[in-house]
């Protein structure tokens, strides 16, 4: 009814004004000038005084009413586009100051983001009228505006329209005076809120403390430059008790020497309504936003502390997962065997078993390291992205799986003479199963390990190590437990034959992650891949039967087997055709931030499923929730988009992906629903009702 | 152990074998990767058989307005004549999709090529948008300088003035031939990063 009136108003000022204008060739007053159709908008100046006093501040606003999905540029328009501009044409005593910016909206076109407005923004500017201009007398006000207007395609438009004011006693508009009011108190102002800017290699970490009250959970910082972020990145919330943290990646500005501040808006959420406030990002440091909230659904970055303990924990629980389970299963026996009798023979082999674990971590780490140090973009079970080094595992799975089945026994090497090996007293025994129970672990991710690991791979160097030295002391930690609490050790079975048959069944899960390798390898090499790994297997298998034979003949033969199967998983290559591992997902389609963007214009919700063939994890997820009907379902209902990004294989597109949100691997689950640009990042074991809350945005 | 040594030797070695420069994003001073593109004329080009030449890459849209504005002032066409001359490939790439704006099969770019007067070597069709998305082109025009052992020196905006109105033109400093100065005195490139400026590009899905 308001708008109606106002319509009407409008028209009739118009209509007056124009015959008013056109039959007596004299200056006429309004408020508002004649509107000009530039094409894909309606503009023109209103303003908040019919008339002005001498001496007095006043506004004039550029109105602009845009058709409907199109869109015009903030002060930093984004990736393309140009800004509104006003000139400004004044009579002598009157100025205008700057343009008080509406709060920008992120704007998404394909893989492009821009910082703009829709609808009608109000675009109000400060004028001041001198003392000295003479009541009785008219100043006109004349403005030359021009602006880029885009939907899919992108016109320049611009105007000219003047606007006649009295001057003698101050008169208000109040139709005008109230929209004008209204846009200055939504244009933001610089706060009390503190901010940083800190940039680590290809992270980019804003930091804000002292902040109003509001909801920060969709915040996003508009830089008022270029170069200083990129604007097509998402911005990854993360709220500490005492402020909150925007992650997201550099631009070019950091190559060359920096200012002190850079100045920008941020914006979040109150009541509902969308707010911004003025903020100052000083370079340097990152300010102490406090405690991180529990992460429900965002968080990005960690902190040294709980990434450690992040990594204690999941190394902890790291133990409970299936990867790893047939190996400590063994030592937990050869543990058990000596448990009842000596005590010190039992802690040697614990810390010893702690030694394996924590020096094949570090070496890991170091290979980490040296890697990134190379820029390669690598993440938690990156040597699995290698065929090589899955056909090697599955082989050495193999050949564990025939040593646990008896076929034959380490020891003084293959000489029948020595006890097998992971259950062999001797210190290599303990330190072997230490490391082999880190290399199998590898495929599986526990809970907290996730942000942990994925903090590691950014740290610097020192702490690196020490995050992975958290990851080896929680992984080892039962047995050290075992071995120095005496009630633990006595509620050990008694050793007695059945152990003979419990080794020779843990041969069987052996067997299965074999298998598992071969069927990881035939994803990244193809069946000639999984044709080698065989072949070793054969090979080894003959070498073994060659060994048991007497003569120099058959063991110079067993050698060159023993050399085969070991040189053979090395041949092994990443064929072109790779597959890609949406089955089993009904609808799934490959991951891209293109296609991201995409679906986001089309305001469809997104899942993306960060994935690989050899994450136990992720395998995991997909059984128990992923694949089922009531998922399937939820998807369908909610016209979700399910995108697959499969990490078996190498890709630095990916890895530089999950380095955004603060991981070096997966799985890494994502929801976009159409109430954010940043997505919110779900737990690593997932559930239906995460999925479910996540696609709602609560 | 001399399993568990030759292992770890096999996991190190294999490890260091996929170290390799990541894609996402070509800074400005690293080398460009390799690539096939097809021209107007369908003819398929390697950048690396431009190695030993200089190599000036423009993202252009005919019905961008940014565009316009350096064609209609003869400003993209002056441009690319004083790099040609220079002895540099002039690659005009159009990366829009199918149906978007600016799209054009191979016998349209060559017309408008020619009603433009244009001084490019040739126009690079990139209807899949591969190419733009491998430089992460972001504005019809953006501008990228290759140098003659193909690392990336200059990557941005073709002059200073973000403006679509022709008359600014005049007067602006155009990054591409400042960068092209540079090379030829033997100078690193001042000016090697700026912010692109223009319509986004229209890539499809």
């Amino acid at each position: 009814m308001r708008k109606a009136l106002r319509w009407m108003e409008i028209s009739l000022r118009v209509l007056i004004l124009t015959l008013l204008t056109w039959l007596l060739a004299m200056p006429a007053f309004a408020s508002q000038s004649i509107p000009v159709d530039t094409g894909k908008v309606t503009a023109s100046i209103v303003s908040s005084h019919d008339s002005v006093a001498p001496g007095q501040e006043f506004y004039i606003a550029l109105r602009t009413e845009l058709d409907d999905h199109w869109h015009t540029y903030w002060r930093n328009p984004g990736d393309s586009g140009e800004p509104v501009q006003i000139d400004w044409t004044l009579p002598e005593g009157v100025t205008a100051g700057a343009i008080h910016w509406p709060l920008p909206r992120p704007i998404p076109t394909g893989p492009i983001v821009n910082y703009g407005f829709e609808g009608t923004p109000l675009f109000p500017v400060k004028f001041t009228v001198s003392k000295d201009v003479e009541p009785g007398s008219v100043i006109t006000v004349i403005s030359d505006f021009y602006y880029l207007v885009c939907k899919d395609v992108c016109i320049p438009e611009q105007g000219k329209v003047s606007l006649p004011i009295a001057v003698g006693e101050s008169i208000e508009d109040i139709g005008w005076r109230t929209e004008i009011d209204a846009a200055l108190a939504a244009s933001p102002k610089r706060g009390s809120v503190q901010g940083a800017i800190t940039k680590t290699g290809a992270r980019l970490d804003m930091s804000f403390t002292n902040l109003p009250e509001g909801n920060f959970s969709k915040a996003y910082f508009f830089p008022y430059e270029q170069g200083i972020l990129g604007h097509s990145d998402p911005q990854i919330v993360t709220r500490g008790s005492d402020g909150l943290r925007l992650t997201t990646s550099p631009d070019y500005i950091w190559d060359d020497p920096t200012p002190k501040t850079f100045d920008g808006v941020l914006t979040y959420e109150e009541g509902g309504a969308l707010k911004g406030v003025e903020v100052a990002l000083a370079v340097g440091p990152a300010l102490d936003i406090g405690a991180v909230a529990a992460p429900k659904a965002v968080i990005g970055g960690v902190t040294l502390w709980t990434a450690i303990f992040g990594a204690f924990i999941g190394g902890l629980i790291l133990n409970l997962m299936p990867c790893v389970f047939p190996v400590i299963s063994i030592k937990a026996l050869s543990i058990a065997k000596s448990a009842h009798g000596e005590r010190a023979k039992v802690k040697r082999e614990a810390w010893l078993y702690t030694a394996g674990v924590v020096a094949t971590f570090m070496l890991l780490a170091l290979i980490i390291i040296a890697l990134k140090a190379g820029g390669s973009e690598i993440g938690w079970g990156f040597q699995l992205q290698s065929p090589k080094i899955v056909a090697a595992l599955s082989v050495l799975l193999f050949v564990v799986g025939l040593n646990l089945l008896g076929v034959f026994e380490f020891g003084s090497s293959l000489q029948n003479t020595g006890s097998d090996l992971t259950q062999k007293s001797g210190a290599a025994g303990s330190f072997f199963t230490g490391a082999l129970a880190v290399i199998v672990a590898t495929p599986c991710t526990a809970p907290l390990m996730g942000p942990a690991v994925g903090y590691a791979f950014t740290a610097p160097v020192i702490l690196t190590l020490l995050v992975f030295l958290a990851l080896a002391i929680g992984f080892a930690l039962p047995f050290l437990l075992i071995a120095y609490v005496p009630k633990l050790l006595s509620r050990l079975p008694k050793p007695g034959p059945w152990m003979v048959r419990f080794k020779e069944i843990l041969a069987f899960p052996m067997f299965a992650a074999a298998i598992t390798g071969i069927w990881i390898l035939t994803q990244q090499a193809g069946a000639n891949g999984a044709f080698i790994a065989l072949c070793a297997m054969l090979a080894f298998g003959f070498a073994i039967w060659l060994f048991k034979r007497k003569g120099a003949l058959g063991k110079a033969l067993g050698a060159l087997s023993i050399l085969a199967a070991i040189a053979l998983p090395l041949t092994v290559t990443a064929s072109d055709a790779s597959i890609v591992v949406t089955s089993g997902k009904t609808n799934a389609e490959a991951w891209s931030s293109a296609r991201v963007a995409e679906l986001q214009a089309e305001g469809r919700p997104i899942f993306v499923d960060f994935t690989a063939a050899w994450c136990v994890t992720c395998k995991a997820n997909e059984i128990a929730v992923l694949n089922k009907s009531k998922t399937q379902k939820l998807f369908k209902d909610t016209n979700t988009a399910f995108l697959v990004a499969d990490w078996t294989n190498k890709d630095d597109v990916i890895a530089a992906e999950l380095a955004k949100y603060g991981r070096a691997g997966v799985p890494l689950y994502l929801v976009y629903n159409n109430k954010s640009v940043s997505p919110a990042i779900l737990p690593q074991v997932l559930s239906h009702d995460v999925i479910r809350d996540a696609i709602a945005g609560e | 152990m001399t399993i568990s040594k030759i292992l770890f030797s096999t996991l190190a070695v294999s490890a260091l074998a996929l170290a390799a420069p990541a894609t996402a994003k070509i800074a400005t001073g690293s080398n460009v990767a390799d690539m096939t593109v097809t021209d107007s004329n369908g003819k398929m080009h390697n950048l690396s058989d431009f190695a030993g030449k200089k190599v000036v890459l423009e993202w252009t849209n005919e019905g961008c307005p940014y565009v316009k504005k350096h064609y209609t002032t003869n400003n993209m066409q002056k441009t690319q004549a004083m790099a040609t001359a220079d002895g540099a490939v002039w690659l005009s790439v159009i990366s829009s999709a199918p149906g978007k704006q600016g799209y054009k099969s191979g016998a349209e770019a060559n017309d408008w090529k020619t009603a433009q007067g244009a001084g490019s070597t040739a126009i690079v069709l990139d209807p899949a948008g591969e190419m733009g998305r491998t430089f992460a082109a972001k504005t019809t025009p953006h501008m990228y300088v290759i140098d003659e052992s193909q690392t990336l020196v200059y990557q941005g905006a073709i002059d200073d003035n973000r403006s679509a109105n022709p008359a600014t033109v005049k007067g602006a400093k155009n990054y591409v031939l400042a960068a092209m100065d540079d090379l030829k005195a033997g100078n690193a490139v001042g000016e090697s990063d700026t912010a692109p400026y223009g319509c986004s590009v229209k890539y499809g899905s």
